[in-house]
């Protein structure tokens, strides 16, 4: 790890950050405060377009800020070309389609891609390349060309080359989007476990399911926050949900179904066992 | 229907589709092998299923086990090396092959990363106009296709691509490939990375090809929307059929469905908690609220 001015500081620490792409009528992002604390597990919901993937690159030192008060990552100045290039280090950032992350001839080479660059010596770097193919089920491909992987294998492939490199925060775009349902509990599994040995995790989904595991959730409505709180908190407000383009968890998608049909709950039900509680104590 | 004897430099169907007739689909002993350096990686070995017109099959299976190349096989991007894709019962001898193989779209995993014209409407004329369509049949069919997803013509046409949000994106290439009227349709994963709510508009706009009979191969790891749209199941393991046919939640099914990485629908789960009988358990939210209130 390395050091970061003040160890207590946020990992990232966002004010009034504001992005436009070129030619685009509107910004972005805009006017967009955001903290995040180490071991904090905050998941990230918008709709497409919101600015959720934008803001993964801002974080991850890889766009220049069109403005902000201050943008702080790991105690790199994001506004600085210096302190974007320092952030890079310590911010790994997933990108949503896999395709652009993975440049190796094939896999066992492109998780150690990143290390190499570090100058990691070469038995380190097999260790290091061993661990992270048997975390993510990946020892029977190690040879395989990533063009012949299929979506879910390039996913699991760029996310171990993201998490071998030592760490202080991930920004992870949506990855378990092309994974079979056992592999998206095994990344959102591997997510927590990172979360505990004290990294924070950004975490971009649609899948309102995983924002169970979050210690916090924030929704993002045309570059700007339109909600930070708990998942139970987002998901009592049904308008804004549907206003953001989100929607709710299965079950409290028909325990809102049930309650348009007059049989109404204490509280909408959000999981399998509160749907099951809510039918049982219901008359 | 014209589509039938459509050849190139004519456009099947009339619009609206209300009396479109699907394709049928057979894939008998299909294998095929991708070329790799040292050796050949086998994806599909032995597929046979057949897919009747207006059906609808959810291709479903772990990451890797051969859902995309399937779609590519049936769609006659890779040839096979041994066995058939016959497509209303015409295999790649038939001298009718070529013309139904421009019957069947195919959507492709994030298929917005290969929009590229400068106007909305340009990229949904590309393929009608490559297939050799008059421009006279080719403005209605865009019109049409627009207006199906969501994206009508007269808001929509004129806007440059990347101007749209990333689930607009998504509705425009689907409208590339509906634009040419396909009787068979593949989509690859095509809800992954859309919000819940484009979702919704995508699931609506498949259940209304579905009722227009068009075919539907739908390959997705969602167990809920598979469920909710798919009459049939085809489960691929390592490139072999290990299921097919109708929805089957029998105990030995769950074991299947397990070793193969995937999930019961939510909604069967819930009928089986709640002591009902999973394999009458409803399609949707709506319709279970019915059933519990």
């Amino acid at each position: 790890m390395s050091s970061s001015p003040d160890e207590t500081a946020p990992l990232f620490d966002i004010s009034g950050l504001h992005y436009r792409y070129v030619g685009a009528q509107a910004d972005a992002l805009a006017d967009l405060d955001l903290e995040v604390q180490e071991g904090e597990f905050v998941a990230l919901v918008g709709a497409n377009g919101s600015g959720k993937s934008t803001l993964a690159r801002l974080l991850g030192g890889l766009e220049r800020p069109a403005a902000a008060r201050h943008a702080v990552a790991c105690g790199h100045d994001l506004l600085t070309e210096t302190g974007r290039l320092a952030a890079r280090r310590d911010v790994g950032v997933l990108f949503q389609n896999p395709e652009n992350q993975l440049v190796a001839q094939c896999v066992e080479d492109d998780v150690a891609f990143g290390l190499e660059n570090l100058a990691w010596p070469a038995a380190d770097i097999r260790r290091r390349v061993d661990e992270m193919l048997a975390r993510f089920g990946l020892e029977g491909l190690r040879r395989r060309e990533p063009h012949l992987l299929s979506g879910g294998q390039k996913q699991r492939t760029a996310l171990a080359g993201v998490i071998a490199l030592p760490r202080r925060v991930l920004v992870l775009d949506e990855p378990t989007a092309m994974l079979d349902p056992a592999g998206r509990d095994e990344v959102l599994e591997a997510v927590r476990e990172l979360r505990d040995e004290g990294l924070a995790i950004v975490y971009i989904t649609q899948e309102m399911d995983e924002t169970a595991g979050a210690d916090r959730v924030i929704a993002l409505e045309r570059g700007t926050e339109a909600y930070a709180g708990d998942a139970a908190g987002l998901f009592a407000d049904v308008a804004l949900v549907r206003r953001l383009g989100l929607g709710l968890p299965a079950a409290g998608e028909l325990g809102l179904a049930l309650a348009e049909r007059g049989r109404g709950f204490r509280g909408l039900p959000l999981t399998m066992g509160e749907l099951l509680d809510a039918l049982a104590g219901a008359p | 229907m014209s589509g039938r004897e459509a050849a190139g430099g004519a456009a099947p169907d009339t619009p609206g589709r209300a009396a479109a007739d699907g394709m049928v689909l057979t894939c008998r002993d299909v294998s095929f092998s991708y070329e790799e350096a040292r050796a050949p990686i086998p994806a599909l070995r032995d597929v046979s299923f057949e897919l009747g017109a207006g059906g609808s099959l959810a291709l479903m299976g772990a990451s890797g086990s051969g859902k995309s190349t399937l779609l590519q096989v049936v769609r006659g991007l890779d040839a096979p090396e041994a066995g058939a894709v016959l497509l209303d019962g015409a295999g790649l001898a038939d001298a009718r092959y070529g013309a139904l193989q421009r019957e069947v779209g195919l959507v492709f995993q994030a298929p917005e990363l290969q929009l590229f014209a400068a106007t909305a409407r340009d990229d949904v004329a590309f393929g009608p106009r490559r297939l050799g369509w008059p421009e006279e049949q080719v403005t209605p069919a865009v019109d049409d296709a627009l207006d199906l997803v969501g994206l009508p013509a007269a808001r929509f046409a004129a806007r440059h691509p990347y101007t749209l949000s990333g689930g607009e994106q998504r509705r425009l290439a689907l409208a590339g490939v509906l634009a040419m009227r396909p009787r068979l349709l593949l989509l690859d994963e095509p809800f992954v990375s859309l919000d819940p709510s484009t979702r919704r508009q995508l699931a609506g706009i498949l259940e209304r090809l579905k009722a227009a009979g068009v075919t539907l191969l739908l390959a997705t790891h969602d167990a809920d929307l598979a469920w909710a749209l798919c009459d049939e199941l085809l489960v691929l393991r390592e490139g072999r059929v290990v299921a097919a046919g109708a929805w089957d939640f029998s105990p030995a099914a769950g074991r299947l469905l397990a070793v193969n990485r995937l999930r019961e629908p939510f909604l069967v789960d819930l009928w089986r908690r709640l002591g009902r009988d999973p394999q009458r358990a409803p399609r949707t939210a709506a319709e279970a609220a019915e059933a519990l209130a």
